[in-house]
């Protein structure tokens, strides 16, 4: 009588991530607490307690090396010193934490999979849906089974911001390797480079504008899932902002926000700046 | 601003007032839908919210005829909206929790009629395993000696934070949530500063889920919580005791820059039924209605309980309590409605 078949997958579904939380919660709550302790919490230590001039003169000394022009690199410090005067340093600093954890491991983790994929058609064909996948699922309807196998607050944050953010790294990837000119690549073979010489030394250098451009994306990604992050308990800027709006103190939140858009744009002008300046030619999009 | 204390009191007075007016006086047709304006209805995102919304919808669709749309938002936009008259109903309303309800209501622009929940309780819990153990689980009891807030800085390392392992960690309601502050004023007054992290868990929906692992895990828990709700049917929990409520403590409480807050346990909550003013005074048929709307707790509890197990909507679940209790229905409207609406079952 009814057109559609029935379907349901709610059920089998709720049965796995139950037995999942059962049989294995314990041990990826540990795994959990070794992610912070290990890795996290150091850097975000080091971070909270440095006094905020240095991180300044970082920050300024960071981008005029990305840059190279000191009135970018001025601009871009001020920007920050800007969010310590709304009073958000500390929450500033949980969060470039958490951002830097998760675009290293995005890093980690993307780069080797783009050259893979820039490799094997088959397995390009198999890993790209997944790519679509990871990137248009609604963040919370994966984060919330990550609370409970994970527990609350940073470690599961920063997974649901890998699986976000890694896919521009490992699209750019892929397509910087490419794209790299095959009669480079055939004058480098025929001086018998072997095939990680090739990688090393040609295919990746001259891919790395587009690698860069990647990790760039992935960097402002992370930034973009600060808020959605703080949801599951996270601190920094992220939960600012979600105390504004839930309080409907729209000063308070639109504030944060701002913080986060500055952030954003800093880390943003840095990581274009090393970009640039690598690219070969010296110029950007210079190349035929 | 009113004070948590006086609330209840003027809850129980309009309810008996209305009470002793008799159920099918006048027109039963309602002069709002009437004049073929739709009822704009907060859409709730907490599970007693929800069957509760659908309820009311059912009995305003079915029995008076009316159109509704459902609005859903967070708490603090609906009320906003509510004092606008943007929205008309608000199934459940925590009265006296918010500084946006307690400023509309004494400018008059919103009011709550009826009490739709009586008996609502709140506090800290731990799951009861973790004082009584549970035998057919294998857990055995580790902490039988918690009771009270009072012994919480002595078993810090059974709820350890993951983050600062020194401290334990307690559950609180997600910030910006009323709950949030008075938790956070808790913690001082109890003296937990040094012994707890006050971890705020950003959503409801991460509350629950970090609450409902560590049941499933056996795990020991410190957490904030309330009834009715599903998880409060579903699962044991144990509520620690806490001073009696005494209303200037209470109010260092929720006053979150109080330097030095005393101990009180919550007053019992006022929740009613929350009106525009506009509705309110265009519509005394549907206000009959509204005064009389209550789900005695247990069954509520219960209900909650069954449509989380089941995983049904709470349009779903809604269908299935019209049907099972009549009994409960047939309170809140006149004869005739009641008719109409038993005619759909």
């Amino acid at each position: 009588m009814a057109f559609f078949a029935t379907f349901d997958l709610r059920e089998p579904i709720n049965r796995a991530v139950e037995t999942l939380v059962e049989r294995h919660g314990d041990r990826l709550h540990a795994l959990n607490d070794l992610l912070l302790q290990g890795l996290l919490l150091p850097l975000e230590r080091v971070l909270r307690q440095a006094p905020p001039w240095l991180v300044l003169l970082a920050v300024l000394l960071l981008a005029w090396r990305a840059t190279g022009r000191w009135r970018v690199a001025a601009t871009l410090t001020v920007a920050c010193y800007l969010i310590g005067c709304f009073g958000l340093w500390d929450a500033l600093m949980q969060t470039l934490a958490l951002v830097l954890v998760a675009t290293a491991l995005a890093v980690l983790l993307g780069l080797p999979l783009g050259i893979a994929i820039a490799h094997s058609r088959r397995l390009r064909a198999v890993v790209l849906p997944v790519l679509d996948v990871m990137q248009t699922l609604p963040t919370f309807v994966y984060l919330i089974p990550a609370v409970m196998l994970f527990g609350l607050g940073k470690v599961p944050a920063i997974l649901a911001t890998v699986v976000y953010a890694i896919c521009p790294l490992v699209r750019l990837t892929d397509l910087g390797l490419r794209q790299v000119d095959p009669e480079v690549q055939e004058a480098a073979r025929s001086f018998g480079t072997t095939r990680w010489q090739l990688l090393l030394g040609v295919q990746l250098p001259l891919a790395w504008p587009s690698i860069l451009a990647g990790v760039n994306q992935t960097v402002m990604m992370a930034l973009a899932m600060v808020v959605v992050a703080s949801m599951i308990g996270a601190r920094g800027l992220g939960e600012e902002v979600l105390a504004g709006i839930q309080t409907l103190d729209v000063g308070r939140g639109l504030q944060a926000g701002l913080a986060i858009v500055l952030l954003a744009v800093v880390i943003d002008r840095v990581t274009q700046g090393f970009g640039r300046g690598r690219r070969p030619d010296g110029e950007p999009g210079a190349r035929p | 601003m009113f004070r948590p204390i006086v609330l209840p009191l003027l809850g129980l007075a309009l309810t008996a007032a209305v009470a002793a007016a008799p159920a099918s006086a006048a027109s039963t047709a309602s002069p709002w839908c009437q004049s073929g304006k739709p009822v704009k209805v907060a859409g709730l995102n907490w599970e007693s919210g929800e069957l509760l919304t659908e309820l009311l919808k059912t009995v305003l669709e079915q029995g008076y005829g009316c159109r509704v749309e459902l609005v859903p938002s967070t708490t603090i936009t609906i009320e906003h909206a509510l004092a606008q008259n943007d929205i008309q109903v608000v199934a459940e309303e925590w009265v006296g929790r918010s500084e946006i309800w307690n400023k509309a209501a004494a400018a008059g622009k919103v009011k709550g009629v009826g009490r739709v929940i009586v008996g609502a309780s709140e506090g800290w819990y731990v799951p009861e395993y973790v004082v009584k153990g549970d035998a057919a689980r294998k857990i055995r009891p580790v902490a039988p000696q918690l009771a009270s807030v009072r012994d919480l800085p002595s078993y810090k390392q059974l709820f350890r934070d993951s983050e600062e392992p020194a401290k334990g960690r307690f559950l609180n309601c997600p910030s910006g949530w009323s709950c949030e502050g008075v938790n956070s004023q808790k913690l001082k007054a109890y003296g937990l500063t040094d012994s707890y992290v006050n971890f705020r868990t950003g959503s409801g929906a991460a509350l629950d889920a970090a609450i409902a692992s560590a049941y499933q895990r056996g795990q020991p828990v410190l957490f904030y919580y309330w009834a009715p709700t599903a998880l409060m049917g579903k699962y044991r929990f144990v509520r620690l005791a806490e001073p009696a409520y005494n209303e200037a403590c209470f109010a260092t409480l929720t006053d979150r820059n109080h330097p030095k807050p005393c101990g009180s346990a919550a007053p019992e909550a006022l929740i009613q039924t929350g009106v525009s003013r506009a509705f309110h005074d265009a519509d005394p048929v549907l206000m009959g209605f509204l005064t009389r709307f209550n789900v005695p707790l247990p069954l509520l509890n219960a209900a909650l309980a069954e449509m989380v197990e089941r995983k049904d909507t709470p349009a779903e679940q809604a269908r299935r309590f019209m049907t099972a209790h009549p009994e409960v229905w047939r309170d809140w409207v006149p004869q005739d409605v009641a008719e109409r609406l038993g005619a759909r079952r």
